[in-house]
């Protein structure tokens, strides 16, 4: 029996995809779990998780959603690489070919920023999201710190990138920024002239920027997230040790062994043996399809709502930098104007105390407040005192960067944004 | 010789190569760290010309945006005082007999002493010499007190 030339074609068709594919087009939910954990890519995910973490009112998608801003940001980063100089005046002028001459240069552009804008406010909000269920419990806590870690990376990076346009805008908001930085006490001064490279915001200032920004953040960035989102799924829910249900009635007659899975091998530091999967089988579904489905939808609506605000909303470009004439107001970019607004009264406060004390707060907040109750559950009554001092901290903390923003005019003076 | 001596010298040979390892990285760490600092900083000399005394009429006040400094000849000579603002670095405009800071509305007095608002210190102010051209030179690392003056 001879083949034909097609069959052959497509035997050896089928054997070159089975060599990158080991397991086909999954049609069964075994096959689907087993390519959930044979791929490199899938296997950040369980094969099974569980219905509960799975409502999109519980996670809102917002450590998922700054996920997906990290490689926009990563894609459209590096596009632009292709065109900018980072040397002034140069950088200036490539902002205005990536604007004018470029094909879809200014789309590009415009969803670099917006997306960094972005995952500025979705880091911020992901925070408010773990804290308000309770979600750094243990045996997260450490998650929690790297957590902290990317929230203090992520305005790093923002605040790198900020300086690289080279106009009036950027110029002063570094100005102010890195004067700020300044008042740490002892090391304040050396700081800046090492973050400048001299002592004044020149070319040797852009390039180290530039290099933070494209290279040595990013990657710190990316090893964090692998950490933060490994210690997820090793770690086990908050609280689940206590919340766990009783044994079901089969696993007590001895029809089913108990579950005895957990997830403590080579993390970095030592967890409570907890199981982290569900007791009771029917509480969880298949990540293929119920989670892939779902973060598709997200993902798809997140690109949507970037092209959308990329197409419609031009980024900021002002005129070239000039050292020699301070815009009047001066200010510094927006998620640190809270800061800038508390500067204006005293420089200790708002560029030294202020932030460090936060900092220390959020880094030590997992283990001196040990209490489990309430975790896993938005605004659980048993967290009311903690939920209250947060939330009370959030609103100040919005207020005052809405002040720095939009009620500051000339000389810091107090304006109404509608005038 | 016996096992426990292998072991024994083998663990040493570790411990050895361990510090070793250590001490290189700590080395590379402060190298690292020094090569960091610029030895040439390629921005503007921090001692500069800023002209002839006859450039700057008696009683004037002249402000020179590049160098972002104020250069006074009053009746008892020349002083330099900086229009950097000590708060977050913004230009200080002279404004009457003072100097008053765009960004947070700090106010300073003829000698740049705060008066007003959130600079935590005094505008600096710069030692002034003559060349022996008879060029005004400001020397911004040298810092002077507000009884400088160069006697014309």
């Amino acid at each position: 029996m001879s083949l034909t030339l097609g069959q052959r074609t497509a035997s050896w068709l089928n054997a070159v995809g089975r060599s990158v594919w080991r397991i086909g087009w999954p049609v069964t939910d075994k096959d689907r779990a087993a390519v959930m954990i044979s791929s490199i890519f899938l296997h950040i995910h369980p094969a099974r998780v569980s219905r509960h973490a799975l409502r999109p009112t519980y996670t809102f998608a917002l450590g998922l959603i700054t996920g997906i801003l990290f490689l926009v940001l990563s894609v459209t980063g590096l596009a632009l690489m292709l065109y900018y100089v980072p040397y002034p005046p140069e950088s200036y002028r490539s902002m205005k070919d990536l604007a004018f001459v470029v094909t879809f240069g200014i789309v590009l552009r415009n969803m670099h920023r917006w997306s960094a804008h972005a995952m500025v406010v979705m880091v911020f909000l992901h925070m408010c999201r773990v804290f308000w269920t309770g979600s750094y419990k243990a045996p997260r806590q450490f998650n929690w710190v790297v957590g902290v870690m990317l929230l203090i990376l992520t305005l790093a990076l923002s605040f790198t990138g900020y300086l690289l346009p080279w106009d009036q805008l950027a110029f002063w908001a570094i100005t102010v920024g890195t004067n700020i930085a300044a008042y740490a006490p002892l090391v304040g001064d050396r700081l800046k002239f090492l973050l400048l490279g001299g002592h004044v915001i020149g070319p040797m200032t852009l390039l180290r920027f530039y290099v933070l920004h494209c290279v040595m953040l990013p990657l710190a960035m990316l090893m964090l997230i692998s950490l933060h989102v490994w210690r997820v799924r090793k770690d086990g829910l908050s609280g689940a040790d206590v919340q766990a249900m009783p044994a079901p009635a089969e696993e007590a007659a001895g029809v089913f062994p108990a579950s005895t899975k957990t997830h403590g091998l080579m993390a970095l530091s030592r967890r409570p043996r907890a199981s982290v999967e569900a007791r009771d089988p029917n509480d969880e579904v298949f990540a293929w399809p119920h989670l892939l489905f779902r973060e598709l939808l997200v993902t798809l609506a997140v690109i949507v709502v970037l092209h959308v605000l990329s197409l419609v909303f031009m980024a900021p470009l002002e005129e070239m930098a000039d050292p020699t004439r301070t815009p009047n107001p001066a200010k510094a970019p927006w998620y640190f104007l809270g800061l800038q607004e508390l500067v204006h009264y005293s420089a200790l406060v708002g560029g030294v105390i202020v932030p460090t004390l936060i900092v220390v707060a959020l880094v030590i907040l997992p283990y001196v407040y040990r209490g489990r109750a309430g975790a896993g559950r938005w605004f659980a009554p048993e967290r009311r005192v903690a939920n209250t001092i947060f939330t009370a901290l959030v609103i100040i903390s919005v207020g005052l960067t809405i002040i720095g923003t939009l009620f500051r005019g000339p000389n810091w003076a107090w304006v109404w944004p509608w005038n | 010789m016996t096992e426990d001596r292998i072991d024994l010298q083998r663990r040493r040979v570790f411990a050895v190569g361990c510090f070793g390892i250590g001490a290189a990285t700590a080395g590379f760490l402060a190298a690292t760290f020094r090569f960091l600092v610029p030895n040439v900083l390629y921005e503007p000399s921090r001692r500069f010309d800023v002209g002839s005394p006859a450039q700057f009429p008696s009683g004037s006040v002249t402000f020179l945006p590049d160098r972002r400094l104020y250069v006074f000849n009053s009746a008892d000579g020349f002083f330099a005082i900086s229009s950097l603002c000590t708060h977050l670095g913004c230009n200080v405009k002279h404004i009457g007999q003072g100097f008053e800071c765009p960004c947070h509305g700090s106010r300073f007095d003829e000698n740049g002493r705060v008066v007003q608002g959130p600079a935590p210190q005094p505008l600096a102010w710069y030692a002034i010499s003559l060349s022996p051209r008879a060029q005004l030179i400001v020397d911004q690392d040298q810092i002077v007190g507000p009884e400088f003056r160069l006697r014309a």
